[in-house]
């Protein structure tokens, strides 16, 4: 079977606007995750009411498909009387999500920095934000980085099932596409190959935050 | 058999359904690891051999199924690979096959890593005491790398079975298909919903548990500083 190039150039525009698609639920959306896994963690660290619901949290998130969280979400919520836009759902899911597993390599990365420092910092005379801020975040940064790396890389794929509500994403143009052309091997052939450049510089990203982590960690 | 938790019968399409459902997101999860490890195996031994072709070959198989969404490994196994190969398969047979594939990317770096924490000593040992090469796989290494593998591996295979919900995609009548059929038959997404997820969660709950319980077994059993 021959590979027709003209369908793969044709493909490529609307393959394109799909990814823009696909970037803005990400960039979105894993930023407001983030913040709730960060909540999340120190919710998780208190002795308060709050962590075992930060618990329950990080469990429902790594113990139910993604799928049919956004099933859940896409046709559930407007039951409730929430109308939301599939862009607002593929947002929710992302951050939801992001949240749970952030909150679980912050959780890790909190585990690696001794306690002694936290005294330490508190017989300084500082207060638990200042020790915070001041002594364990700085030191964060090397743990957190390289599995955040995996996750975002995660959620950019898994982004691929937005399609199932229709949002024009990545994956959703190239239902279209195959629907309309039936050049199955051209347009997946295509899309997965645009996905993996994606992820192969995702990936090149993290590992240049991580050696400038690095460089600066052995400066201080 | 759910009358008590579906007085009306308006629930039936999920609860008719859900348990073949469940029976073959099971099964096609396990025939997916059992594939995917063999799999994995293969793929260890090319990546470790003394021939550069094939281990580049493992490591692009690696980086392309680890950079491509799940979803899409679903698409190019019912439609694109039949396609190509002038074949046809079956909706299962695909979904089988792409989760499978998908798995033994991750496979074959979960076993590379744990034959990498096995220091070189234990080799040269084997060989010191007269063994020869193959010996020395099957008694010194072999045993330790699947032992050093297992709390990994489960928690691939939680992942994997995650997965095994975009069969769903190609219309395999596994859980979420029959959780999608539903929740559009019925137009009660809410409790269709929430009662696939929970079901999904205690099956994977029950697999993190038993990994757990695994892991301090398998610490136990291995030596210390190896």
């Amino acid at each position: 079977m021959a590979i027709d190039f003209s369908v793969v150039r044709e493909a490529i525009p609307p393959l394109i606007d799909g990814l823009r698609i696909t970037a803005l639920v990400n960039v979105v959306g894993i930023p407001i995750g983030i913040a709730a896994g960060i909540a999340a963690a120190y919710a998780a660290q208190s002795r308060t009411l709050l962590r075992p619901v930060a618990l329950a949290y990080v469990e429902l998130v790594r113990n139910i498909p993604y799928l049919i969280l956004v099933y859940l979400s896409f046709f559930g919520l407007p039951k409730l009387g929430v109308q939301a836009s599939a862009m607002q759902v593929a947002i929710i899911c992302t951050a939801f999500y992001t949240g749970g597993y952030f909150c679980e390599i912050l959780r890790a990365a909190l585990r690696s920095v001794p306690r002694g420092q936290t005294h330490a910092a508190f017989s300084l005379g500082m207060t638990f934000w200042q020790a915070q801020r001041l002594v364990i975040a700085p030191q964060l940064f090397r743990f957190v980085t390289p599995p955040t790396t995996s996750l975002v890389i995660m959620m950019f794929k898994d982004s691929s099932i937005f399609s199932v509500m229709s949002l024009p994403e990545m994956t959703y143009q190239s239902n279209l596409l195959t629907a309309n052309t039936f050049a199955y091997v051209e347009v997946l052939g295509t899309t997965a190959l645009i996905y993996w450049i994606c992820s192969v510089l995702l990936a090149g990203v993290g590992r240049r935050v991580e050696s400038v982590i690095g460089r600066r960690a052995r400066h201080a | 058999m759910f009358d008590w938790i579906d007085k009306g019968g308006v629930l039936a399409p999920l609860l008719d359904g859900v348990v073949s459902g469940t029976a073959l997101t099971l099964a096609a999860s396990a025939c997916a690891f059992a594939i995917g490890l063999a799999l994995g195996i293969v793929l260890l031994l090319a990546r470790i051999s003394s021939i550069a072709p094939l281990r580049a070959l493992v490591v692009l198989w690696v980086s392309l199924l680890r950079g491509t969404p799940a979803l899409i490994h679903m698409l190019i196994a019912y439609y694109m690979v039949p396609a190509l190969l002038d074949i046809s398969i079956s909706p299962l047979t695909a979904g089988i096959a792409a989760l499978a594939c998908n798995t033994s990317a991750y496979i074959v770096e979960i076993l590379r890593g744990a034959l990498g924490t096995m220091s070189h000593g234990q080799r040269a040992a084997g060989y010191a005491m007269g063994m020869r090469p193959w010996q020395v796989w099957r008694y010194v290494l072999l045993p330790q790398m699947i032992y050093r593998s297992i709390p990994p591996l489960t928690s691939e295979f939680t992942i994997l079975l995650k997965a095994s919900s975009l069969m769903s995609i190609i219309a395999v009548p596994e859980l979420a298909t029959v959780a999608r059929n539903a929740g559009l038959q019925t137009d009660l997404p809410l409790q269709v919903f929430t009662i696939t997820a929970a079901v999904y969660f205690v099956i994977l709950f029950l697999i993190s548990a038993a990994s757990r319980v695994c892991e301090g077994r398998v610490a136990r059993m291995l030596p210390h500083g190896h």
